[in-house]
C-alpha cells in the first residue's frame, strides 16, 4: 500500500486543510510511512476469533434529567447584541433574505 | 502576608527561575493571578486536602482566568468561558492554580517538540527532551517549581514524560476522572492524569479530582478511589512480568534498573511470575489508527468560526475553514488529521479502523486474562530508552510513535497505570511502570509507595 500525492490532496480536501504545494512531497512520504506502519495490523492474522469479552466492571449511570446552572465566565447576554428572556434575538429568516 | 500569599510568592519566584533557565515549560502565569488564587484560598477553611498547594495545569485543560491554547496557534489567546471539573475540584480542596504548562500541540507528540510556542527543555540536560505530550508539567515538577501538576494521557502522555524527567506520573482508569473541560483529542482514550515528586502526593491529587461528574457521561460512579497506606511488605502480592516488554535489545541500563526493582519486589515478599501479553506488538499501530481517527473528528470544531484565530480568506466558508486550519495547525497535528481522515474514508474504514478496534479488543483481552489468572499488578519499563536528544526523532514520525511502545497498551485497554523513578542510566532517570486492573489504583499506588521507599531513585543501575 502506498499513498500518492493525489490521495493526500483528496484527503486534505475532506479534512478541510489547506496545504502548501511545497510541503506535499515530504508530507506524502510521511503519510506513506505512517500508513505503511499501521498496515502491519493486516499481517497479524485473524483478530476476530470469538473471545470472551472483558467484564465491564461498572455501568455508566444516567444523570438526573434536570437543568443545571452553567457557571460561565461571561453571561450569554454579553455575547449577542440582543438577549431577551433567555433567548438570542435574531432577525426573521425572511427579513435576513431580503436585506 | 497571608499563608497562601507567601506560598504564591515563592511559587512565582520558582516559575520565574524556570523561565530564566529557558525551560519553556510554562505558557501562562502571572503574579497577579497567583495573588488572586492566594486570596481565594485564604477565604476557604484551612482543612482542604490540598490547602495552599500550588498545582500546574496542562494547557489543554480549560481555565477562565488564564488562556487555554493547547500549544496551538489556532487557539492563541483563547479564553474558555468555563473551568474544567478537575480545576474546580482542585480549587475546592484548597489548591492554587500556579500556571498553564506547555505541551505538544493538542497533546499530539512524545517529546514536547511539537508546540507552536517552542520546545520544552529537559530540566537536567537542555539538549534533551522531557518527553511528551505533557512535557511542561513533567519538567516543572522535576525542577521543583510546583509540588504537583495535571497532565493528560491519550496514549502515555503522562507516564512517558514522568519516566524521562524522574517524577511520578499516574494515569487513572478511563472514566475515573471527569474529562469535562479537557480539550478532546481521542475521546475513547483521553484521561486527566497527575504528576508529583512522590507517590503519596500523586495519590492525594488523584483522590481529589476523581469521581463521577454529571457533565461527563463517560465518568463512572466506580468504587471510590481508596488510598491505602503502604504496607510493610508486598507479601501476598503477585506481580506479572510480561515478556513482551523485555525484548533482547532493551537498553541495558533500563534492563538493569528493572532487574534491581524486581529484586526489591522479591525482597519485600512479592511473588513474581512471567506472563505473556501476546498482542502487545499491535498496540502502537492500533493506537495510531484509533487516536488519529478520533482526533480528526474532534478537531473538526477548530474551523475559524467558533474558536480562536480566524485566517483571512476571500472565498466561501469552506475556503475560510481550509485556510484557518491549514495555517493554524502545526505539522504533527495536520499529519494526524490526515491519517485519521484517511483511515476513516470510504474503502479504507474496515481495513484500518475496524481492524484496529479488533486489535484493541485483543489487547484488552490479554490484560484481562493475566489479571484473571491471579496477577495483581504488572511491572514493565515505562520507556524503551531514557530521554532522547531534541531533534533525534522529529524527521521520522514512526520512530517518535515507537517511544510510546510500552505505554500505549494500557491506554487502549483503559487501565490504570503509573510510572515511578527506579534508577538512572548515565545520569538520566529511568521509570518503572505498574499496570493494574480497572479501578485498582489504590492497590497500585500502595505497592508503588512501598517500592519507592525501598529503591534509591538516583542510583545508577548496573
Amino acid at each position: 500500500m502506498s499513498v500518492s500525492r493525489e490521495e493526500v490532496e483528496r484527503i486534505a480536501g475532506l479534512a478541510a486543510l489547506a496545504l502548501d504545494p511545497a510541503e506535499l512531497p515530504e508530507l506524502t512520504a510521511q503519510m506513506d510511512r505512517i500508513v505503511g506502519f499501521v498496515a502491519r495490523l493486516a499481517e497479524a492474522g485473524s483478530l476476530e476469533e470469538p473471545r470472551e469479552a472483558p467484564d465491564t466492571p461498572v455501568d455508566s449511570p444516567l444523570r438526573e434529567d434536570v437543568v443545571l446552572p452553567a457557571d460561565l465566565a461571561r453571561s450569554p447576554a454579553e455575547l449577542a447584541p440582543e438577549f431577551v428572556d433567555g433567548f438570542f434575538v435574531v432577525p426573521r429568516l425572511g427579513a435576513m433574505e431580503e436585506s | 502576608m497571608s499563608g497562601a500569599g507567601a506560598v504564591a510568592r515563592a511559587v512565582a519566584e520558582r516559575l520565574a527561575a524556570a523561565d530564566v533557565a529557558r525551560l519553556n515549560a510554562t505558557l501562562a502565569w502571572s503574579e497577579a493571578a497567583l495573588a488572586a488564587e492566594a486570596a481565594r484560598v485564604d477565604a476557604l477553611p484551612d482543612d482542604g486536602v490540598l490547602h495552599q498547594w500550588p498545582v500546574a495545569i496542562k494547557d489543554n485543560i480549560v481555565t477562565t482566568d488564564l488562556p487555554t491554547t493547547c500549544g496551538s496557534r489556532i487557539l492563541q489567546g483563547y479564553r474558555s468561558p468555563f473551568n474544567a471539573t478537575v480545576v474546580e475540584r482542585l480549587r475546592a480542596a484548597g489548591a492554587m492554580v500556579a500556571c498553564k504548562t506547555n505541551l505538544d500541540e493538542f497533546a499530539m507528540g512524545s517529546s514536547t517538540e511539537h508546540s507552536a510556542f517552542g520546545r520544552v527543555l529537559h530540566p537536567q540536560d537542555p539538549s534533551r527532551v522531557p518527553g511528551g505530550s505533557s512535557g511542561g508539567s513533567a519538567a516543572l515538577v522535576a525542577a521543583g517549581a510546583v509540588a504537583a501538576a495535571l497532565g493528560s494521557e491519550t496514549g502515555g502522555s503522562v507516564r512517558q514524560p514522568a519516566s524521562f524527567c524522574g517524577v511520578v506520573g499516574v494515569k487513572p482508569t478511563y472514566g475515573r476522572v471527569s474529562r469535562y473541560g479537557l480539550v478532546a483529542f481521542g475521546s475513547s482514550l483521553d484521561c486527566v492524569s497527575v504528576f508529583a515528586r512522590t507517590v503519596a502526593i500523586a495519590g492525594q491529587l488523584l483522590e481529589v479530582i476523581a469521581g463521577p461528574d454529571s457533565r461527563d457521561a463517560t465518568s463512572v460512579a466506580a468504587p471510590k478511589l481508596a488510598l491505602q497506606p503502604p504496607g510493610a511488605s508486598l507479601a501476598g502480592t503477585t506481580i506479572g512480568i510480561p515478556r513482551e516488554y523485555f525484548p533482547a535489545d532493551l537498553d541495558p541500563g533500563i534492563q538493569a534498573a528493572c532487574n534491581r526493582a524486581m529484586d526489591r519486589m522479591r525482597d519485600l515478599g512479592a511473588r513474581l511470575i512471567e506472563v505473556s501479553l501476546p498482542h502487545t506488538s499491535l498496540a502502537v499501530p492500533a493506537y495510531y489508527i484509533v487516536a488519529p481517527a478520533e482526533a480528526a473528528a474532534n478537531l473538526a470544531r477548530f474551523d475559524g468560526a467558533r474558536y480562536g484565530v480566524r485566517a483571512e480568506s476571500s472565498g466561501d466558508v469552506r475556503a475560510l475553514y481550509r485556510a484557518t486550519r491549514g495555517r493554524g495547525f502545526g505539522a504533527e497535528v495536520r499529519r494526524r488529521i490526515l491519517v485519521g481522515t484517511y483511515v476513516l474514508s470510504a474503502g479504507y474504514h474496515e481495513a484500518y479502523y475496524g481492524r484496529a478496534q479488533a486489535a484493541r479488543r485483543r489487547i484488552t483481552g490479554d490484560f484481562s486474562a493475566a489479571f484473571a489468572a491471579g496477577v495483581d499488578l504488572l511491572f514493565t519499563p515505562t520507556t524503551p530508552t531514557t530521554a532522547f536528544r531534541a531533534g533525534e526523532k522529529t524527521a521520522d514520525p514512526v520512530a517518535m510513535y515507537l517511544a510510546d511502545v510500552f505505554v500505549c497498551p494500557a491506554s487502549l485497554a483503559g487501565l490504570p497505570a503509573m510510572s515511578f523513578p527506579i534508577g538512572r542510566s548515565e545520569g538520566l532517570p529511568i521509570g518503572g511502570q505498574l499496570i493494574a486492573p480497572p479501578f485498582a489504583e489504590g492497590v497500585m499506588l500502595a505497592a508503588a509507595a512501598r517500592l519507592e521507599a525501598a529503591l534509591d531513585p538516583v542510583a545508577e543501575a548496573r
